[in-house]
């Protein structure tokens, strides 16, 4: 599973722009497809695998494909190009980081060297408006002949082993397709043999609206659905339990509630016994924090019963995230035996 | 022009974080020994690297470029596998979040410096103390104790990547952009031409109290000395009282701590053949190793040079390489240019 994080984590897939990250994914899916199942796109750009079962309730595992990236909004006329940003980034993870244009252009986002700013300047949360996105062009017409208003721009970030762990761009929620399709590769050897009508949805735009999981929920009509996210942790030296929400290694996580929703307690304690049963490591959030598609999927079309599932993840939202290897079996694991018969 | 670029992209891979730039030393003398008659390194831990005039008793030109780059120090082991640091040099706090580093433990270690999700943050928050970040390695406490002990030393990792119009940024082009001018000047230089005996002197500590070249001017007593750094570069909210452009050629730095008549002699030779450059104000203190090479021993004469850089002490330093071949070339015609001419 490891090559195929890698691959998507290198993917350029900003929220809008999820085609190679769907591309990736569809060349898997259709490789394992058997005649009885099913892969539907959406309008919005999300891929679904169904493998039906009829009488079956009717469960949707869903991920989305989308990064946090940046998009151009004008020049400077020394040549720089102006940003903004697309989906929640810290502008202190930005200053200085390599980034790589839809087309292929690479980039560095400079601002102000610190010898030139006074002492408050210095200590302040620097903001976008002040950074720009350098390509090596010397005019406002040749940097935005290259990269015109409207370009997608995408951290440049290799795909690192550390120990156990895996630091890369874009984890969040790659590592989630690609427990995914890990768990329906497993699956495939199994014959497809499910307890549920089951839909794996890979969705768009989670890191802006998602729009695509209430897409996705709308076309699926799920009774059940478990979210596969990435959860922002802050396991480091010195914080307390709670702010550090939960650590690194100890397992899948398991979140009863997150600030945009609370989960469905008889669907999230299945899972819990899922792992029990299955001897799969696990941990319970040790706080309320973070928003994904389950808040969408929950009150999209009459309401669906829903859990979340998360890889406790340090650091996302930058070109630097870092997970542990050990979680994401955890997880793939867990969505394998839940759904298996 | 590729010439440049792959020595440059192989200065900037030698570790030299200010204070233990011997580390590098004999990365360095590996890359440049080819083109000198004599290398060695003083009890500070510059490098001198030597090639003589064909000429008997020639006067001696000192052409310094500073070895050493902004870092970071372990000072701590934490659990969990993360490493408690201080910064040394100016380093800027608001480019550490999320950048990648290599400790140099018993072995190199590949680290993230940690940062804060706005999931967590809400977007709150000022730029973080030295003392509020961490190197997450991902290995744990005992494995991390074994490898790195307090005061081994942390650099970014951020290698070369080209951009547009030979514009190409790295780690530690502050100053090896400079170090790579002066080196390839060296080798190009023409045993016959040289008015000069060369001694480029790679020098320590810049970033931390500018003692290495001029205590290493002392010891080589140089008739004339050239000193070169990286200078801000024109861009946004700067402008050109305060920097000179990328693209435009090496600066040539006017000030008052600087020989002037040397300065001025130098930019009417480089007029009378039509060499381009840029002029750079400086009017006081320069904030370079020129202000220590001028006044080491019965002081010195000495002229300071300059590349345009763009995000100084960033993991992302930009620089163009027609920069470096300008200053390189006008190195060049110094060191073919007679001592009474200047």
């Amino acid at each position: 599973m490891k090559e195929l994080l890698k691959e998507l984590c290198l993917a350029f897939g900003p929220s809008g722009y999820e085609d190679s990250v769907k591309a990736i994914i569809k060349a898997r899916l259709e490789k394992v497809a058997t005649s009885a199942c099913e892969i539907i796109e959406d309008n919005l750009g999300g891929i679904y695998f169904h493998i039906p079962k009829n009488g079956a309730p009717r469960l949707m595992i869903n991920a989305h494909m989308d990064e946090i990236a940046l998009m151009v909004t004008g020049a400077t006329d020394n040549g720089e190009l102006r940003f903004e940003r697309v989906g929640g980034i810290d502008p202190l993870v930005l200053s200085s980081k390599r980034v790589i244009s839809e087309n292929g252009i690479r980039g560095v986002i400079s601002s102000k060297p610190i010898h030139l700013l006074d002492k408050e300047e210095r200590s302040k949360k620097p903001t976008v408006d002040k950074m720009q996105i350098d390509i090596g062009a010397s005019s406002k017409k040749e940097v935005l002949d290259a990269c015109p208003i409207g370009t997608y721009f995408a951290f440049d970030s290799d795909f690192v082993k550390m120990g156990k762990k895996i630091k890369a761009k874009a984890l969040d929620d790659r590592h989630g397709c690609a427990e995914m399709l890990s768990a329906i590769e497993a699956l495939a050897k199994n014959g497809f043999k499910v307890k549920y009508d089951l839909f794996f949805a890979f969705t768009t735009r989670e890191e802006v609206s998602y729009s695509g999981a209430n897409c996705a929920t709308e076309i699926i009509r799920p009774d059940y659905a478990v979210v596969i996210e990435s959860k922002a942790v802050l396991d480091l030296p010195g914080v307390g339990s709670d702010k550090s929400v939960a650590t690194l290694g100890d397992g899948a996580l398991i979140s009863y509630a997150d600030r945009g929703a609370i989960m469905n307690r008889a669907l999230t304690d299945s899972l819990i016994d899922t792992c029990e049963k299955n001897g799969i490591k696990y941990q319970i959030n040790r706080a309320v924090s973070g928003g994904n598609d389950s808040a969408t999927i929950q009150r999209g079309a009459l309401g669906t019963r829903v859990a979340l599932v998360s890889a406790p993840s340090r650091y996302i939202h930058s070109s630097s995230s870092v997970v542990d290897m050990d979680d994401l079996m955890a997880i793939r694991d867990l969505i394998f035996n839940f759904v298996k018969e | 022009m590729e010439k440049i670029k792959n020595l440059l992209k192989r200065l900037c891979e030698i570790p030299s974080v200010c204070g233990r730039e011997g580390m590098g030393k004999a990365m360095l003398f590996d890359l440049a020994g080819q083109y000198f008659d004599n290398m060695y390194s003083d009890s500070f831990g510059n490098l001198v690297l030597v090639k003589k005039s064909s000429k008997q008793n020639a006067p001696r030109l000192q052409i310094d470029a500073h070895f050493d780059e902004v870092g970071m120090m372990v000072c701590e082991i934490c659990d969990g596998g993360f490493l408690g640091v201080r910064a040394i040099g100016g380093l800027d706090m608001r480019v550490l979040c999320a950048t990648e580093v290599t400790i140099y433990g018993k072995e190199k270690i590949y680290g993230v410096v940690t940062s804060v999700p706005p999931h967590i943050s809400g977007g709150k928050g000022d730029v973080p103390k030295i003392q509020d970040i961490y190197i997450d390695t991902g290995l744990d406490k005992e494995t991390l104790e074994g490898l790195v002990r307090a005061g081994d030393i942390v650099e970014f990792k951020d290698g070369m990547c080209e951009l547009l119009n030979n514009r190409v940024v790295s780690k530690s082009l502050d100053d090896k952009a400079c170090a790579c001018a002066v080196i390839d000047m060296a080798s190009r230089a023409d045993r016959d031409k040289l008015e000069y005996d060369l001694y480029i002197t790679i020098s320590a500590q810049e970033e931390s109290g500018k003692n290495g070249a001029k205590l290493i001017a002392y010891d080589i007593q140089p008739d004339i000395a050239v000193v070169t750094d990286v200078n801000f570069a024109v861009g946004e909210e700067i402008d050109e009282t305060e920097s000179i452009a990328v693209g435009e050629g090496a600066g040539i730095d006017i000030s008052a701590l600087t020989d002037v008549k040397l300065t001025r002699s130098i930019m009417k030779m480089l007029d009378s053949k039509g060499i381009k450059y840029q002029r750079v104000c400086e009017p006081s203190r320069t904030s370079t190793n020129s202000d220590g090479v001028s006044v080491a021993g019965k002081g010195v004469r000495t002229v300071l040079m300059s590349i345009p850089l763009k995000s100084m002490h960033t993991p992302s330093e930009l620089v163009c390489l027609d920069d470096i071949k300008s200053m390189s070339d006008i190195l060049l015609e110094i060191a073919y240019t007679k001592k009474e001419a200047l």
